[in-house]
């Protein structure tokens, strides 16, 4: 059973990330501690200088998929808030594209937490990036994401109802 | 029965579309539906490898049997962050 946390702030955007808000959302008076995790767009990819990126996102599951992980730091981690926003569309170099907060009132919890939350991100959200170079562009490599081997399927599906 | 598929990133490009319906015969798994919209579309079957499924927004075994209305992705590996 997941409990629902109100506060928290999962999102995909095309504008510009609001970091500074979301860090400051995130505090409340119990907290002692802030973690944030601000990922950019760095100018350079496998020694090629990177123009710009393009970031598409499967959008209900990555949103689900983001869910998923708030749910996570909630119950594995000593937290109060989460704020995770994935920008989406063209972003030039140094724009954010995704920023993480996590507050709590120790600041173990909110270091480890937020770690646990971009490193998750970029294994199972189902969001791509594109990098432009002067002389074309490449879908980056990404990770594979853990799914199933084998489905349940030896179960008996629910009923469905029966079609017109 | 109809299920719905969708295509990202570079599948998305080579497919040629992001969306399309797709009739399947009752008992189809998520492999035979790839194997059916990638006849048409050789140069997907070499994706294939490092692909995920997705059906109804959650990552699925390409052994799982479809039903009517599904929504079925086939997910390269992920870049975001």
């Amino acid at each position: 059973m997941t409990t629902s946390h109100c506060h928290d702030r999962i999102e995909l955007t095309r504008e510009v990330i609001p970091s500074s808000a979301m860090a400051r959302e995130v505090r409340a008076d119990e907290d002692g501690a802030v973690a944030t995790f601000d990922g950019c767009v760095r100018n350079h990819s496998h020694g090629r200088s990177t123009l710009y990126l393009e970031y598409e996102a499967y959008e209900s599951m990555a949103l689900a998929k983001m869910r998923e992980i708030a749910e996570h730091l909630h119950e594995h981690y000593a937290i109060d808030r989460v704020a995770m926003v994935h920008r989406l569309g063209r972003l030039e170099i140094g724009e954010t594209s995704v920023f993480i907060a996590v507050s709590s009132p120790h600041r173990a919890a909110a270091f480890d937490a937020c770690r646990y939350a971009i490193d998750t991100l970029k294994k199972t959200v189902p969001i791509w990036k594109k990098e432009f170079f002067a002389d074309g562009a490449i879908w980056a490599d990404g990770e594979v994401p853990p799914a199933p081997a084998a489905s349940a399927d030896a179960e008996t599906p629910a009923a469905e109802p029966a079609s017109n | 029965m109809i299920v719905k598929v969708l295509y990202f990133g570079r599948l998305k490009e080579l497919s040629g579309s992001s969306e399309e319906s797709v009739e399947v015969r009752d008992g189809a798994r998520i492999e035979d539906l790839f194997a059916y919209c990638s006849s048409s579309r050789p140069e997907l079957r070499k994706f294939r490898a490092s692909l995920v499924a997705a059906r109804n927004r959650e990552f699925a075994a390409w052994d799982t049997l479809l039903q009517a209305g599904d929504e079925v992705g086939f997910l390269p590996p992920v870049s975001g962050g």
